[in-house]
């Protein structure tokens, strides 16, 4: 179990998580880190070189993502129920989907996972590492938990998971609260189980034909690396959404 | 739990290194991307905003200026007519009084003449008698003399 999920020579390895390449003062720079910030550069870079080259009068390139850009934040108005709660939780929303999205996607350009370092691969597909889905799954629940809190208010909010109204509710409220923190582990597992899955499946293709018969694979798991973004981004919202929720109790039906 | 974030390779440094590269992505892009890109979108849309309004403006401004100039030629027509009708009336006026002018001074000559045709006549009665006293007189004396 010391190979990353490619095939070499004539077995197949598979490891869960991310190798250290270096290790500087103390702090492992493993092959997904690596990857991560090749990832964000090249995010960053072109951020820099769109902003640059924004017009009013748009082209085609600067159209497309003002098309992408409008249609997301007038489905998170739509989703929020408030203008001024989208245009807040777009960045993130957005920065999101881009990150993950780009990272699922980076992934199967050739020499991921198939260039070396001593005997360990170079570069990882991020989200194949739990550390990478953890934390933004952190990053998602603390905001969704904030934003709860700053909307309703501290105690309206606790009052959402811990009520004495009456004992149903007591086991309800709990109940969410469980719910809740287990988003902390599914938000995470199913980045990291879906891209993960996907190089195991096509490192064992490869290993069987490793001509043609990973292509449709291929094709696959770029759809997948694109609905994980998608998922991971929408339920954010989403859970953004039912944080700021009036409490049951107080809605008018 | 130890063991299995052990086995996923979870380390705190890495997880906070990743927390931190995911931050650092979103305050760039928000600077960088999102920023710019909503205040392109916000003026663009304020833009046409504007622009929607100056048609619809100037539109409003085209309706009332032709209002304007019918009214303007509608009272241009009222005075026209009335100039007229006072040109006229004061054409009508001015022929009637030359035309009386004419005519008086018409009769006022016709008078003289008649006047001076009859002192004319009167003066040449005159003459006439005179001749005729004067050549009696001539025939007198020639009948004098011869029977002298």
């Amino acid at each position: 179990m010391k190979e990353h999920a490619v095939a070499h020579e004539s077995s197949i390895h598979v490891v869960l998580k991310a190798e250290e390449l270096w290790n500087i003062a103390g702090f492992p720079i493993t092959n997904s880190l690596l990857m991560t910030w090749m990832t964000i550069a090249l995010l960053v870079l072109c951020a820099f070189l769109f902003r640059n080259s924004l017009k009013m009068v748009p082209g085609k390139l600067q159209a497309a993502v003002e098309w992408l850009f409008e249609g997301v934040l007038g489905y998170m108005a739509e989703t929020l129920e408030s203008e001024k709660l989208a245009r807040r939780f777009f960045p993130l929303i957005m920065t999101i989907f881009l990150f993950v999205f780009l990272a699922n996607e980076l992934a199967f350009l050739p020499g991921v996972g198939s260039l070396l370092w001593g005997d360990t691969p170079l570069l990882r597909a991020p989200a194949a590492d739990l550390n990478m889905t953890l934390a933004l799954a952190i990053i998602a629940f603390l905001t969704i938990e904030i934003t709860g809190v700053a909307v309703l208010g501290f105690f309206k909010y606790a009052g959402k998971y811990v009520s004495f109204k009456s004992p149903v509710d007591f086991v309800v409220g709990i109940i969410e609260l469980l719910s809740n923190v287990g988003r902390l582990i599914s938000f995470s597992f199913r980045l990291f189980g879906n891209i993960f899955a996907g190089e195991v499946m096509i490192a064992v293709a490869i290993f069987f034909v490793a001509y043609l018969l990973p292509v449709p694979l291929m094709a696959f798991e770029v759809f997948v690396g694109f609905i994980q973004a998608v998922v991971f981004a929408l339920l954010t919202l989403f859970f953004i959404k039912i944080a700021v929720m009036e409490p049951h109790g107080e809605e008018v039906h | 739990m130890e063991t299995l974030l052990d086995a996923f390779g979870v380390d705190w440094k890495l997880l906070l290194a990743q927390a931190v590269n995911f931050g650092v992505l979103l305050v760039v892009l928000w600077l960088v991307l999102y920023k710019p890109v909503m205040k392109t979108l916000d003026e663009r849309a304020k833009k046409i905003a504007q622009g929607v309004e100056d048609a619809e403006r100037a539109s409003q401004k085209l309706a009332s200026a032709d209002d304007e100039a019918a009214n303007i030629v509608a009272k241009a027509d009222v005075n026209a007519s009335t100039i007229v009708t006072s040109a006229r009336t004061s054409a009508l006026e001015e022929k009637a009084r030359i035309v009386k002018e004419a005519e008086e001074r018409a009769a006022r000559l016709e008078k003289d003449a008649q006047a001076r045709a009859k002192e004319e006549a009167a003066r040449a009665l005159r003459d006439s008698e005179r001749e005729v006293a004067r050549l009696s007189i001539l025939a007198a004396e020639k009948v004098l003399t011869k029977r002298t």
